[in-house]
């Protein structure tokens, strides 16, 4: 395996994500070691690792979230359909790469108009907004529970329904991959069973990446895993290889559970 | 042993007894202080307080049913240029400052903000004089709103910024995280998001300079007629207060106490209004 290369499944489709000899800093702090990676399309990544091993911040260089906080910079590729984004408008990177976070943070506003939001900013027309609206709350497995409450608060929801809201909010745009970063941390597992569903309905439009810190999580959702400790890629595969088949020990001793 | 801790135990207990005393009473006296400006305003002015007073000119001593109706339609044109000028001024130098700056001239900004709020009243109406009365050649009621304006951006500036920095950031993230622009987010996700402070803000702000006289002196001068337009003299509520009460005419003693009932009380009103729209949404919102 060609070192700080991709370990990358065995694929014969474009990656719809890849990076290439990726280095992350915060400051002078050097958060990702040349991570290189493929990510398949329409289909379910998974990034696993201990607290701070840097998933979470490579999972938002993906749609340049981190350029929101002081003092980051990185060098290295990330192509999104073979196109360095960072070349691109990073407006319209976002808009193709959307994200939900781990707490979740639905705006001030009713449920309608959360779910309008993406659309009424991207120019979106009038008379499609109210049916994209409903098509993207069914889509998160929301709209039979709220149908009656639109134009009520989305702060009265749950949390958990309010968790599916956002990801209403993100899939409204149509977005082309879907970044979740420990979606479901804040919910009991009621509510992220109904999530880790709609995930796998979404997965044949939409590709996804989730951060997550519960091994069960991705050994059950996810296409495949990838394993980060401290900043540095050790090993990505199909997530029954990873799990059963593990080929390094560092891998192998976080996913028994000997550290983490 | 038993009678030490009795004895310890009754001066905890006195001293507990004098302190709630004293921070009672003093509290009770700071209340008491604001009714009995409203109570002896009212007792002395309410004689004057009639439909004339809020509808007529002023009238020579001695006549009957004069009134302050152009100074207080005066204040209202003062103040509206002064909101004009000063609160999009303050708010989109707050939203500079809390969306936008680096630190260091973020803290620059601040502190010639507070700088010129400390600037004396009377000094803010010498400048509006020689910026805007001198060139003019008149007394105006733009001159007037021009210097409560300039009064008014400071505050403003920090109230908005103050209420912009309390929405979490996780708002903002979420709105760029769908293809907003910065200036998207701020306006149509952060600014409404703190809306409620930025109003009563504003709202207080406005029954600050409401009171002001010294600037109004030599920039609005005043005017015993209506003013027309924007480039004449004016009256207005606080300046009227001051030429009446030192007149030697008791009735227009009178009508003074009457003003400043009014304007006080005009005040009052701005304040507690700005008080329930703060808390107004925060009730329902937190269901």
């Amino acid at each position: 395996m060609p070192a700080g290369g991709i370990n990358a499944p065995q694929t014969s489709v474009i990656p719809k994500l890849r990076t290439r000899d990726l280095n992350f800093y915060y400051g002078s702090f050097q958060a990702l070691h040349n991570i290189g990676i493929d990510i398949a399309s329409r289909k379910i990544t998974a990034f696993i690792g201990p607290s701070g091993c840097g998933k979470s911040t490579f999972l938002r260089t993906m749609n340049r979230m981190n350029e929101t906080v002081r003092g980051t910079r990185y060098d290295g590729q990330i192509l999104l359909d073979g196109e360095d984004i960072r070349k691109m408008d990073v407006t319209g990177v976002r808009r193709r790469v959307g994200m939900v976070f781990q707490k979740s943070n639905p705006f001030p506003k009713t449920i309608f108009e959360n779910v309008a939001y993406g659309l009424r900013i991207n120019g979106a027309k009038k008379a499609t907004i109210a049916e994209t609206v409903q098509r993207s709350l069914e889509r998160a497995a929301l709209w039979t529970e709220i149908k009656d409450k639109l134009h009520k608060p989305a702060s009265a929801l749950s949390g958990g329904q309010q968790q599916r809201l956002c990801i209403a909010r993100a899939l409204a745009v149509e977005p082309e991959v879907l970044l979740l970063d420990e979606p479901c941390s804040a919910l009991d597992p009621v509510a992220t069973l109904k999530i880790e569903e709609l995930l796998f309905q979404i997965k044949e439009t939409t590709t996804i990446v989730i951060v997550t810190h519960n091994m069960q999580q991705a050994a059950r959702l996810a296409d495949h895993t990838g394993f980060f400790l401290m900043g540095k890629l050790i090993e990505f595969n199909d997530t029954r290889a990873i799990f059963q088949n593990p080929k390094k020990k560092e891998t192998e001793d976080y996913v028994t559970g000997r550290f983490g | 042993m038993s009678r030490m801790n009795m004895e310890i135990s009754l001066r905890r207990r006195v001293t507990n007894i004098v302190m709630l005393s004293i921070t009672g009473l003093f509290t009770l006296l700071t209340i008491t202080v604001l009714f009995c400006i409203l109570g002896y305003l009212l007792y002395h002015g309410i004689g004057s307080l009639s439909w004339s007073f809020f509808t007529n000119l002023p009238k020579p001593t001695g006549e009957a049913g004069g009134g302050m109706a152009n100074a207080i339609v005066g204040s209202g044109k003062i103040l509206l240029i002064a909101t004009v000028l000063g609160v999009p001024v303050g708010f989109l130098a707050g939203v500079y400052l809390s969306e936008y700056s680096g630190r260091t001239f973020a803290f620059v900004v601040r502190y010639v903000t507070d700088l010129l709020n400390g600037v004396p009243s009377i000094v803010i109406g010498i400048f509006a004089y020689a910026m805007v009365v001198k060139p003019m050649h008149r007394f105006s009621t733009l001159a007037g709103g021009i210097a409560l304006g300039i009064m008014m951006i400071p505050i403003a500036v920090r109230t908005t910024e103050e209420f912009l920095r309390a929405v979490p950031n996780s708002l903002r993230e979420a709105s760029l995280a769908l293809g907003a622009t910065k200036a998207t987010t701020i306006f149509t996700v952060v600014a409404p998001a703190a809306i409620q402070g930025l109003v009563s803000g504003m709202m207080l702000n406005l029954a600050r300079v409401a009171g002001e006289t010294a600037p109004l002196l030599f920039t609005a001068l005043g005017n015993m007629f209506w003013s027309r337009g924007w480039s004449q003299p004016s009256a207005s509520l606080p300046v009227m207060i001051y030429q009446y009460a030192i007149s030697p005419y008791e009735d227009y003693h009178q009508q003074a106490w009457a003003a400043g009932f009014v304007l006080l009380a005009l005040v009052l009103s701005i304040n507690v209004t700005a008080r329930l729209v703060i808390s107004g949404r925060g009730a329902t919102a937190r269901r």
